[in-house]
Formats: structure tokens, C-alpha cells, sequence
């Protein structure tokens, strides 16, 4: 036994100091290793994105509250209901070919829940914009429920506009002769425990924006509308109906809201649930359609080669894949924008779960009998509750609406990326520090000697003068909102282009100021390495911190600052520095010169819904691109 | 033979009851008065009175000493018995279901209109009980009695508004003042449990008379309902009770759903196309019809207000007709009985809201704000009336929301109005005991809208006091106000006072922790737990000493 410990054990006298040299050298081993640990997280993180499509990862959806008890009812909606809703629809499509004034619609319709014995009423309202100015009106009823207090009330709503194409122009009708016919039926029921608000918005965004704002009494600077004239007890829930087209083949579900918010999931896993086995209609995540189709792959990935689409439609788990690839790429590029998919996205600032159900159009079978008969049993679902959603997820990526990842299995692959980040930036934080006295170890060359070599190197420790590295680190944030100070005043809108031409070339050339910076002496640490390791830990915990608020967003982060930043060196050469910081400029500034939409549509998302999106780009992604940039451009 | 003797038995019972009653100065009267509303609907207000002639309360003095046996033959014992074992001279209990729609509705018959539960009592000082602790019984046992959560409503609910909740009837004159107690438990649900008690009061059940129609199936399934105990003193009369059941049922609803075979609780009967939906009789609002009548009653009215300016029928016809009133009195009437109110036109629901309001103010009132530390109270107060009306605003709010006083504004037409608001009367609550008690004098110009806004935090919580489905939030209960009266409005017992009008309740969120995850919570906290005592332990225990280190080769300070 003692022999066996005796050779265990180092042969050592004192085992503090064994401990104390084995740390040190496993410091060592990790220090001088670093970069391949930094590759592997990054690898990780990447490989593992790319895996979030895959089945493996996810799992089905299921109902977590015990209350909801979807699909247990019988439903009362039959034909007659469904003519009554094609009554409404002659009369709103009469409206549509009048081509009746906003005022006027909002009135019709105020009038047609007046004769239904709901209490009814119209807000107009008018949005200040940078570029001229938005009103319009809207309708709303409520309807008391029998024997309730009124403290708590369901929301069912349907906008002028349709979502297609982002509220392209048009119109809702069918949307809205539904609500008109469901507002007639539920009041036939005595068993409502909750108020019922029916709304009509006008436009498509705008109008909810401002009725949700007057139901809460918050405002808006921008925003001037006239107070509710009714109102009820807290909303806990939402439905947006959106329909369209004539008929509709699957009911599509739209769930992404303003700055990235979810709503709960049962709420839609309930929706997903009635309205397979209640109404007996599939139910899509989004509009585009299932996966099989060779023609839809062909469409949604041109960029594969021909061969590949066949491969890939012949296997089931690729197709599958590449299915869920879809819609968790239509999720992230909603999410991460901090945009809403449709109008239901306004609640969520609210504290209300909502969604949207998009009527896929297409020539049949469905109509107003089976979504008015889904919309019953789903309000009946939600009258259930006894309190709060809560119980189900509110982080959670949709890979299909039958299926889910839960946050453990996306969130960790942003997560790496920002560790390697920060190891990145603490590396190069360490090696600031230190600066390896070369004339030591040339003299020791001479020798010839390979193994003594580096015991001859020296250290030197050097100062880390952070106050410049700071410095520019501040002015280009200060950049960043100055160019979001200027993009939304009405100045810049009124003068779009020469601004452009003018502004532009002064900001992006200002930072070339830092080629006139002098190399440092030996004594103190380079400025590039100190703004790397800065700009490396910031990005970093940015990541790290927007992955709980916004995953869609931190992954697009991880994406485009991860690599980019990391590799940000100085060069000796003019050419290759200026190159280099032309590429970073164009990555961080590029977006508003190639997509002027995208840039304008975030702006009006800043102005009328709040959405943070585009001051987050200027204010924080810009700046952290710029500051790789500037490390291209300082001496090294 | 044996139905003879049947018919006989019945009629000595009768007559050794309606003996009883008259040598007992004990009076029991019946009365419903049914009313059609604007919106269709029609209202009904059962009363049911019980009059104790010549008694007067219970002196608090005397509540150490044995008290008087107490006989009774149609005054509820039960009753009685806690209504002396706590000496409590005037009660008032109300659980109601619903909003009750002033604009549409106008003032109920009862005035206790808020949602939940409300109890206010009215007891005289002095004897070997505090006022708390009678307060304190009183209401364990009328939860017992009525099947409700009444003993809920402890310190932390109770306030004493004596400006809004003045007595109805009068307070005996002893040498110790009265003092008022009010509660309310806005999440009280009132049903069919808290209805069987209630008819264990009445003499005759729900077996016969007027009573009889208290059908729960019905009732329950109306738009709103109420029940009410009041318990009064007059110095000439003695102790009266009266009892009350208001419900608002709505006859379109009820039709249209029949039609359809759509209530569970109705069978489809006779196809109503031919008949307006607005049409009502007791077997369409109550599914029952007066079958016999209550023996002991000693009047049994039935009140119908016949609308102005519209055609109508009503079947049978009326023992009395005055001042759009149409009174049956069931001793003249033939049983059974079943009252037809009919109307030959087809109900339209008017789309205009109709110029003249029934009610001088109408009170809107939210709590904004969807964070959970913090919000704001806004109440809009909007006089119909040409002249400008005074009004008594009343907040009992428990400690869970707590007030800015200083933050309260006034407005009209959003200019700040600070002359509206005047004989402010504030007590502050106290966390985790007392509630918040805010009384004010308002006055409303006429036919405007005044804004009052006041910045509220809400409380946090001990984790021990949050109410099963936690994160469903917190009821408050409804403000009061009060209009005071100037000549033209109804004052219902006082001539100086107008009537209640209670604001529907509202719904608080308050930060509440996720009580689905304790297993989370649990391992969380040991891992803090184990970490914070891990390093603690490590660093008291070690010894620190200098270790003289030879570097081996290849290794640098830098490593270190």
C-alpha cells in the first residue's frame, strides 16, 4: 500500500509547491492553447445553430394549463351564422366600392354593434410622422359578460389591412365580417367569464397602436387620438383574425411581436389543437406550405443545385430539415428585426398574449363555417382560465406548429460564440500586458541552443493605458447616435439625398483619423490590442445579454460580429489596413445604402411602435463593427 | 275521506300560523317589482320584509349578561340569534354577481349594486366586547350562515367610511356612540350555495308564494343578480329585516338561445317565432309559476312598471293600476299564477344612446399601467345633468395598492381643476394590516367629463399571502360615489344623501413569483447556498502561508 502511494505521488517534497507548479503549468497549457479552444467554441456554437433545424433538438408541443381543455366543447356556429357573416361582407365589400372614408367605415361598423345590443364606439386617432402624417379611425365594441365583474375581458380583433404583404393594401373584409358575425353569436351565450372586446383597427399597424394606447391611457409623442369612450377590465388574451382571400385551405399562425416578444405557448398549442380535431383544418406556422413539395424546395432554396433538391426531396429527414430550416429562418429574420408579424404583436407591450390566424387563401374548402366554429371553441378554451398564462413557455422557437425547441436547446450555441468572444478579448487583455524582450532571446540564438533558448526570454510587464481605447470606443457609440439623431429627424427626411452624400463620406473617413496615431513604445501596450480585447469583452457580453431578451437577435449578432471581430488585426501596409477597414465600414454602415426599404420600414417601426431595432443597430452594432475597424487601422 | 282530512290538517296549520303571527307582532310582507330596461332586459327585485314589532337592538352593555329568550315565528332565528349575540343594531350584507349597468339599468331597487361581497355594520360602543371582536364574530358567523367567505374580510379590509354608509334606518340613543364597519371581498362568487341559506330565512322556503319563483337554475343564469340582508331599527316599528333578491334577466338572450337549443340547463320548448323576443312571463324568466301562496304573509304584492308611450299587453290583468305601476295583490288574485307581459312591436336596440340619462353621473374608472411595481388610478366622472352635481368619492383600497396623495389631479378637459376636488379625508394604509380609506367632495360642472388621476405602487408580497391562482391578480374593490342631492334626484331614506353608485372592480397585477417551479427554486437556492457557505468555509479555514517556488524550466511569472 505505502509503495503503491509512493508512486502515485510526485516525488516531490513539499506538495503545496507540486500543487502551485502543476497549476501554473495546466495556466500555461490552456494560455498556450487558447486558440484552440476558442475554435472549438466557436465550431460548437456554429454547429450547433445550424443543428437547431434538426428533429432531434425539438419535440412536440403539448398543453401545460390544465384549465384551457382545448377541443372539449360542442360547437353552436352552423350556416346560419355563416350567412349573417356573408351579409356583413356584402355590406363591408358595398363600403369597399363606395371607396368610404375611414370615418365613415369605423361608423358603419360602430353602428352594426349597436344593433346587436353591444355598446360600440369609434376612436380617430392621427400619428405625427417625419414624413407627413397618418389617421385614421377605428371601431371597437364591448360586450359585458353575464354575471362577471369585468375585471377581465378577451380581445378578438381584425384589421382593415390584411398582413399580406405587410399590409400591402389589402383588405381584410372577410376578417372583419367574421368578427361581425361572431359578435352576434357569442351574445346568445350566458356562459362568458370574461368581457369580449371586439376591434376593428384601422390600417394595419397604425390603428391598433393607437387603441391599444388609449385602452392603457400611455402615450405617445407622436401619436393623437381620442380616448375610449368604453372600456373593461384587464385583457389577458388576444386573437387576430386575418382572412383575406375567398376561401382558405390551412390556417396559418403568426406569433412573433414587437422586440422579439412571445406570446404563451399554450395559447397557440390550444388554437393548433381546436383547430385540428374542432374544425378539421390544418394548421400551418406561417403561409408557405408543407414540406413535400419539390416545387416549394425549388423555390425556397434556388441557390442548391438541381441534384441536391432531388437528394434532398428524396430524404425525409432532409426535407424535413430543410422545412423547419424555413421556418425558423422566417422566425429569426421577424424576431431579431424585433418586428411584429402581424397586428397581434402590438399586445404583447402589454402584458397580453396574442397571435394571429392568417386564412391561407386558396380555392377551398374552408370558409367563415369552420373559422367561425375554430374561433368558438377557441374563446370558449380561453374563457377557462382561471388566471394568467403562465404555466407554458415564452421562450421557444417554433419549428412547425406541432413542433418546438425548448430554451436549453437553442440558447447555449449564441452562448458559446459570445465565450469565445471573451476569451478572444481576455487573451488579448492578458497579452497587453506583457511585452517579450526580443534582444534576450536573439542573444540567446546565437548560442545556438534550442532548449535554452526560452529560459533566457524576459517578460517585461507594460502598462495598459485603457483611457484611449475607451476614448474611441465612446465616440464611436456617440457616432452612432449622432447618425441616429440625424436619420430620425424630419431635417434628414425632407433632405434625404444630399445629406447622404454629404454626412456619409464625413462620418465613415472621420475614424481615419487613427492612421495618424504613433506606434507606442515597447513600455506601454499598443492601442490596437487594447481597443480588440475592449471591443472583443463588450461585443461579447452584449451577445450574452441580448440571447435572454431577444435569441433571434443575439444569434444574428453571433453570426456577424463572432468571426469578424476576432480576426480584426493591424496591418504595416496602407492598402491592406485600408482595405480592411472599408470592409468593416461596409459591414456595419453598408445596410443603409444597399437596403433603403429595410432601413426606412425600421425607422417607421421606431417611430410609430417603438420597436428598438434600429436604435440597437446604430446605437450599439455599428459602433462595435466600427471599433474593428479602427483596430485595422492603428498601428500595430 | 283522506282528502278531506288532508284539506282540514292544512287549514288548522294555517290558522294556528296566521293565529301566531297576528298575536306575535310579528309581520311578514312579500313583494316583487319586475321592470323592463332600456336594453330589453328586464329587472326584478324580490323583498321579502320581516317586521319585529317593539323590539329594539341589543345593548352592547348587556352582552356579558344572558340574554332574553328569543321566540320567533316568522323572523328567522338564526338570524336573530347572531344579531344579538353580537348586539348589532343596523346590518347591511349584499353578494352580487355582475357589473351592474347604471347608464342602461338606472339605479337598482337595492342600492348595494357592487361586485362580490360588501357587509357594513352599524354597533354601538361600550360593553365587555370591543367593537373588534363583535365585528370580528359577526362576520365567522354570517360566513357560516350564508356559505361565503365572509370571514375574509378582516383588518385588512375593514374601513369605517361613516360619510358614504350613513345608517338607513335609526340609531338608538344610548350613551355610548355607534360606529360603522365596512368591508368588501370583491372576489366573493355569489351561486346557488349562498342562495339555499338564504331561503332557509324566509318562512315560507321557496315553497309557496312569491318566493316560490327563486328558481337557481334561472336566476343564475340571468345577466346579473344580487342578494341583499339588511337588518334596521325604526324607533316607532321595532327591528325590521328585509331581505332582497334583484336579478337582471334578459329575455332576447334567453329566446334566441331556446331557439336554438343552446342552454343546457333549458329545454327547446314552443317554437317563439311568432313571439318578440322581449316578451316575458314567469315561466320564461323564472321557469315557474306562483302556485300557492305564502299563508303567513301578511301582504303579497306584485309590482309591474308599465312602460310610457309604448304599446304593451299584460296577462292577467292588474288588481290595481297607478302612476305606470301595475300592482297584483296575490289575496285577490287566483292561483296559479303567471303574469304575460307582452309587446306587439319588435325590439330594436336603439343605436343612439338616448338623450336622457338615468343616473346624474357616470363613473368610469381603470387602473393603468401594465408594470407590476407601478401604476396609476384614473377615474372619469361625466355629469349628464344641465347643472353641476356634488358627488362623494369613496376608495376603500386594501394596503396591496398603495397611494400617492400627492399625486392627485383633477382634470377637465385636460387643464388641471384642483377647485373640484375638496374635503379631502385620508387615512393611509399600513402594510400587511390596514387599508387605505379616501374620502373626497367632488363636483362635476354640467354635462362635462372630470379626470382624476392618482400614481399608486403596488405592493410586494409575502409569498405566503398570495391567493391560490396567484397569477390571476388581485381584486380591488369598486370605488363608491355618491351624488349629492339638490332637489331633483332620488334620495331613497335620506333626504340629504343621493344614492351609491358603485364603479365596477378592478383586476391588479402584482409581481408574483413563479409558484409552478419550487423544484427550480429549491435547487437554485441550495446552489447559492452551498456556494456562498463553500467559499466562506474555505477562506476561514485555510492557512495561509509563503511558499518559496522554483520555477521549473520553461515556466515564467507570466504563466503564474
Amino acid at each position: 500500500m505505502e509503495r503503491l502511494r509512493r508512486l502515485i505521488r510526485r516525488p516531490t517534497t513539499d506538495p503545496n509547491v507540486a500543487r502551485l507548479q502543476r497549476r501554473a503549468a495546466l495556466v500555461r497549457f490552456i494560455y498556450n492553447h487558447i486558440w484552440i479552444v476558442r475554435t472549438l467554441l466557436f465550431i460548437g456554437g456554429y454547429v450547433w445553430m445550424l443543428a437547431i433545424p434538426s428533429p432531434e433538438l425539438g419535440r412536440g408541443t403539448y398543453i401545460d394549463e390544465n384549465a384551457l381543455q382545448p377541443a372539449q366543447v360542442n360547437t353552436y356556429w352552423s350556416w346560419g351564422e355563416v350567412h349573417s357573416a356573408d351579409k356583413y361582407l356584402a355590406k363591408l365589400e358595398e363600403l369597399r366600392d363606395q371607396n368610404a372614408s375611414s370615418a365613415a367605415r369605423a361608423e358603419f361598423i360602430a353602428t352594426e354593434f349597436m344593433q346587436l345590443g353591444i355598446a360600440a364606439a369609434t376612436q380617430k386617432y392621427e400619428f405625427t410622422l417625419s414624413d407627413g402624417s397618418s389617421a385614421g379611425a377605428n371601431a371597437y365594441a364591448i360586450s359585458p359578460s353575464p354575471r362577471t365583474a369585468g375585471n377581465e375581458a378577451m380581445v378578438i380583433s381584425a384589421s382593415w389591412l390584411s398582413r399580406t404583404g405587410d399590409g400591402d393594401g389589402t383588405l381584410n373584409l372577410r376578417g372583419v365580417a367574421t368578427v361581425l358575425a361572431l359578435a352576434d353569436f357569442f351574445k346568445q351565450y350566458s356562459l362568458w367569464a370574461k368581457d369580449i372586446i371586439y376591434v376593428i383597427s384601422d390600417g394595419y399597424m397604425e390603428g391598433m397602436q393607437a387603441w391599444l394606447s388609449a385602452y392603457h391611457e400611455t402615450t405617445q409623442t407622436n401619436l393623437r387620438m381620442e380616448s375610449l369612450a368604453i372600456s373593461s377590465g384587464t385583457i389577458w388574451t388576444a386573437i387576430n383574425i386575418d382572412y383575406p382571400g375567398h376561401s382558405f385551405s390551412h390556417l396559418g399562425i403568426f406569433h412573433e411581436g414587437l422586440n422579439g416578444r412571445l406570446p404563451n405557448q399554450d395559447l397557440i398549442n390550444s388554437f393548433e389543437h381546436i383547430s385540428k380535431y374542432t374544425g378539421g383544418v390544418p394548421v400551418l406556422l406561417y403561409d408557405h406550405g408543407e414540406p413535400g413539395d419539390i416545387n416549394a424546395l425549388r423555390s425556397d432554396f434556388p441557390w442548391l443545385p438541381n441534384w441536391l433538391q432531388e437528394a434532398i426531396h428524396d430524404q425525409i429527414h432532409l426535407k424535413t430539415y430543410f422545412y423547419r430550416a424555413k421556418n425558423i429562418l422566417r422566425h429569426v429574420s421577424c424576431q431579431a428585426r424585433g418586428r411584429a408579424s402581424g397586428v397581434h404583436g402590438l399586445f404583447h407591450q402589454f402584458r397580453i398574449d396574442a397571435f394571429t390566424v392568417f386564412a391561407l387563401p386558396a380555392q377551398g374548402p374552408h370558409g367563415f363555417h369552420a373559422l367561425g366554429r375554430i374561433v368558438e371553441s377557441f374563446f370558449r378554451t380561453t374563457n377557462n382560465l382561471l388566471e394568467r398564462l403562465h404555466a407554458s413557455f415564452f421562450f421557444y422557437i417554433f419549428a412547425s406548429s406541432t413542433h418546438f425547441l425548448k430554451v436549453g436547446s437553442f440558447l447555449p450555441s449564441a452562448v458559446l460564440i459570445s465565450v469565445a468572444m471573451m476569451f478572444g478579448g481576455l487573451k488579448h487583455w492578458t497579452d497587453a500586458a506583457w511585452h517579450l524582450d526580443h534582444l534576450v532571446a536573439v542573444a540567446d540564438h546565437k548560442d545556438g541552443s534550442s532548449v535554452g533558448n526560452t529560459n533566457q526570454e524576459k517578460w517585461i510587464r507594460r502598462r495598459r493605458p485603457v483611457l484611449n481605447a475607451l476614448g474611441i470606443m465612446i465616440s464611436t457609440h456617440a457616432l452612432g447616435s449622432l447618425l441616429f439623431l440625424l436619420a430620425t429627424s424630419s431635417w434628414w427626411q425632407m433632405n434625404n439625398q444630399q445629406t447622404f452624400y454629404l454626412l456619409f463620406p464625413v462620418v465613415l473617413a472621420s475614424p481615419l483619423i487613427a492612421l495618424t496615431v504613433r506606434p507606442t513604445p515597447p513600455s506601454v501596450a499598443p492601442l490596437a490590442t487594447l481597443l480588440k480585447a475592449l471591443n472583443l469583452c463588450f461585443a461579447s457580453t452584449v451577445i450574452s445579454t441580448t440571447t435572454v431578451l431577444n435569441f433571434s437577435l443575439a444569434a444574428v449578432l453571433a453570426v456577424l460580429l463572432g468571426i469578424p471581430l476576432s480576426i480584426a488585426s493591424p496591418s504595416r501596409s496602407l492598402p491592406i489596413k485600408i482595405g480592411k477597414y472599408s470592409c468593416y465600414v461596409i459591414a456595419a454602415f453598408g445596410w443603409m445604402v444597399l437596403t433603403p426599404a429595410e432601413t426606412s420600414n425600421a425607422f417607421w417601426n421606431w417611430d410609430i411602435l417603438g420597436v428598438w431595432f434600429a436604435p440597437f443597430v446604430c446605437l450599439v452594432y455599428a459602433p462595435l463593427m466600427l471599433q474593428a475597424g479602427i483596430v485595422c487601422l492603428l498601428p500595430s | 275521506m283522506r282528502h278531506w282530512l288532508r284539506v282540514s290538517l292544512h287549514l288548522c296549520i294555517s290558522l294556528t300560523y296566521v293565529l301566531c303571527t297576528e298575536a306575535s307582532n310579528e309581520h311578514f310582507h312579500e313583494k316583487l317589482s319586475l321592470r323592463s330596461l332600456r336594453d330589453g332586459k328586464v329587472a326584478s327585485t324580490f323583498t321579502f320584509t320581516t317586521v319585529l314589532n317593539g323590539v329594539e337592538p341589543r345593548h352592547p352593555e348587556t352582552l356579558g349578561s344572558k340574554d332574553a329568550s328569543q321566540h320567533y315565528n316568522v323572523f328567522p332565528l338564526a338570524l336573530g340569534q347572531v344579531l344579538r349575540e353580537y348586539g348589532v343594531t343596523e346590518l347591511h350584507l349584499s353578494m352580487n354577481a355582475g357589473k351592474w349597468n347604471y347608464e342602461q339599468w338606472g339605479y337598482p331597487d337595492e342600492l348595494s349594486a357592487g361586485t362580490g361581497a360588501e357587509l357594513w355594520v352599524w354597533m354601538g360602543e361600550g360593553g365587555p366586547l370591543s367593537i373588534e371582536q363583535r365585528w370580528d364574530g359577526l362576520r365567522n358567523a354570517l360566513s357560516g350562515l350564508f356559505c361565503a367567505s365572509l370571514a375574509t374580510m378582516d383588518e385588512q379590509r375593514t374601513t369605517s367610511p361613516s360619510m358614504t354608509f350613513i345608517p338607513e334606518g335609526a340609531l338608538p340613543i344610548w350613551n355610548r356612540p355607534h360606529l360603522l364597519r365596512h368591508a368588501s371581498l370583491p372576489s366573493e362568487h355569489v351561486c346557488t350555495e349562498n342562495l339555499t341559506p338564504f331561503l332557509k330565512l324566509l318562512p315560507c322556503k321557496s315553497f309557496s308564494g312569491i318566493a316560490s319563483l327563486l328558481n337557481p337554475h334561472r336566476l343564475f343564469d340571468s345577466d346579473w343578480h344580487g342578494m341583499g340582508i339588511h337588518v334596521l331599527w325604526h324607533p316607532d316599528k321595532g327591528v325590521e329585516i328585509r331581505l332582497a333578491f334583484q336579478s337582471v334577466s334578459d329575455p332576447l338572450r334567453v329566446s334566441r338561445s331556446k331557439r336554438r337549443g343552446m342552454c343546457l340547463s333549458l329545454k327547446p320548448t314552443q317554437s317563439s317565432s311568432t313571439k318578440s323576443p322581449q316578451d316575458w312571463s314567469f315561466r320564461s324568466l323564472f321557469n315557474r309559476q306562483i302556485d300557492r301562496q305564502c299563508p303567513v304573509a301578511r301582504t303579497s304584492t306584485i309590482e309591474v312598471a308599465l312602460p310610457v308611450n309604448e304599446a304593451y299587453s299584460l296577462e292577467p290583468s292588474p288588481s290595481t293600476v297607478e302612476l305606470n305601476v301595475a300592482r297584483f295583490y296575490m289575496t285577490n288574485e287566483s292561483v296559479p299564477l303567471d303574469i304575460n307581459f307582452r309587446w306587439p312591436a319588435e325590439f330594436t336596440y336603439p343605436v343612439n344612446p338616448p338623450s336622457q340619462s338615468l343616473v346624474p353621473l357616470s363613473v368610469q374608472r381603470t387602473l393603468r399601467g401594465s408594470s407590476q411595481a407601478h401604476g396609476q388610478v384614473s377615474v372619469h366622472l361625466r355629469n349628464h345633468l344641465d347643472e353641476s352635481v356634488q358627488a362623494m368619492y369613496l376608495e376603500t383600497m386594501p394596503w396591496l395598492v398603495l397611494f400617492y396623495l400627492h399625486t392627485l389631479q383633477i382634470k377637465l378637459d385636460d387643464a388641471p381643476r384642483d377647485d373640484l376636488i375638496s374635503n379631502i379625508s385620508y387615512i393611509p394604509s399600513i402594510l400587511h394590516s390596514r387599508p387605505t380609506t379616501l374620502q373626497a367632495l367632488i363636483t362635476v360642472p354640467p354635462k362635462a367629463t372630470i379626470r382624476l388621476t392618482m400614481d399608486v405602487t403596488k405592493a410586494f408580497l409575502r409569498y405566503t399571502e398570495h391567493p391560490p391562482d396567484a397569477q390571476r391578480g388581485w381584486d380591488l374593490p369598486p370605488a363608491v360615489i355618491v351624488p349629492l342631492v339638490n332637489g331633483t334626484l332620488r334620495g331613497p331614506a335620506q333626504p340629504s344623501l343621493g344614492s351609491r353608485i358603485y364603479t365596477p372592480i378592478l383586476l391588479v397585477d402584482l409581481a408574483t413569483p413563479d409558484f409552478s417551479m419550487p423544484y427550480n427554486v429549491i435547487i437554485f437556492t441550495c446552489t447559492v447556498l452551498a456556494f456562498l457557505f463553500g467559499t466562506i468555509f474555505n477562506l476561514l479555514t485555510r492557512k495561509f502561508v509563503i511558499v518559496r517556488l522554483t520555477l521549473n524550466p520553461g515556466c515564467t511569472v507570466h504563466d503564474l
